[in-house]
């Protein structure tokens, strides 16, 4: 698969699709414990939810 | 092919049987969008894909969801556990006792039973992945 | 009836904390298969969670199938089954 710039490419995606940003690995929680009770270990898929709409 | 690993994915505890509960809980289980459909559905849905990375995340993820269901079953268990006929009447948990006493059953909180028709499996993989948002990305 | 011990409740808690970290490294490498720093994290965890279900299996019961092998009776069959509060880890207000 190709790893596409989801920002620099944006304008020249085709219309009518649904496309999701690639996932670009940074850090991962440093306590794993507190990971394993939030339910992810990376810090950019923490979204709590909060009835509606995801924070953050 | 599966191995099998005797614990849950995240321990759980109940301290207090709670029926009426347990019938809410128990749509995580066999309910439409529930574990067991959750697994079924990528499991059947990852022959169509071409791409082998996604037929791989589909069988990682479809395999999580086996975890995921062996959990609310656990809870569903022990929610349910020494009852006394008292409260499995007073909390409307006879309609499904008289079925099935204690043991797990697949289906709905409103009763419905487990059916396959709450998942698709198209043949093609975006069509079936628009079908995974709606059954397992509410929040987003 | 929980009648674990402290220390086995710890070691099962780690396992699962580990183990969950593995799997949220697997889910990122099958799309990612090339990155390079997942895929040391995912290593160097794999490592310490063979080791830590091969120590837990010889103390306490086997886990896998495969831990079972150097007994003289099935223990795979007399484990408690994960539904069980015995194979759940007390997580809050410590351990008995």
């Amino acid at each position: 698969m190709q790893d596409y710039n989801f920002d620099e490419h944006f304008d020249r995606f085709p219309v009518a699709m649904a496309y999701v940003p690639w996932q670009h690995l940074s850090q991962i929680y440093e306590n794993l414990e507190t990971a394993y009770r939030t339910g992810t270990i990376f810090p950019e898929l923490d979204k709590p939810f909060v009835g509606r709409r995801v924070v953050r | 092919m599966w191995s099998y690993e005797k614990r849950l994915q995240f321990p759980v505890n109940i301290k207090e049987p709670n029926a009426k509960l347990a019938q809410v809980i128990m749509s995580q289980y066999g309910g439409p969008d529930g574990e067991l459909a959750a697994s079924q559905r990528y499991l059947s849905q990852r022959y169509a894909t071409p791409y082998r990375e996604v037929a791989g995340i589909l069988t990682d993820i479809g395999t999580e969801e086996l975890a995921h269901m062996e959990m609310v079953s656990a809870i569903v268990y022990q929610l349910t556990k020494d009852l006394s006929m008292e409260e499995i009447e007073a909390s409307g948990f006879d309609k499904y006792y008289v079925d099935h006493t204690v043991g797990l059953w697949p289906q709905a909180a409103g009763g419905v039973p487990f059916n396959a028709c709450v998942f698709q499996s198209k043949g093609d993989v975006i069509t079936d992945l628009f079908e995974d948002m709606a059954a397992d990305v509410i929040p987003l | 009836m929980n009648n674990t011990s402290c220390e086995q409740n710890r070691m099962l808690m780690d396992i699962g904390i580990i183990d969950f970290t593995l799997v949220e490294l697997t889910l990122y490498l099958d799309t990612h298969p090339h990155d390079k720093q997942a895929m040391e994290y995912f290593n160097h965890y794999a490592r310490i969670k063979h080791q830590m279900v091969k120590d837990f299996s010889a103390r306490y019961y086997p886990l896998t199938k495969d831990a079972s092998t150097e007994t003289r009776e099935w223990k795979w069959a007399l484990a408690p089954m994960p539904w069980e509060n015995a194979a759940n880890p007390v997580m809050e207000g410590g351990c008995k």
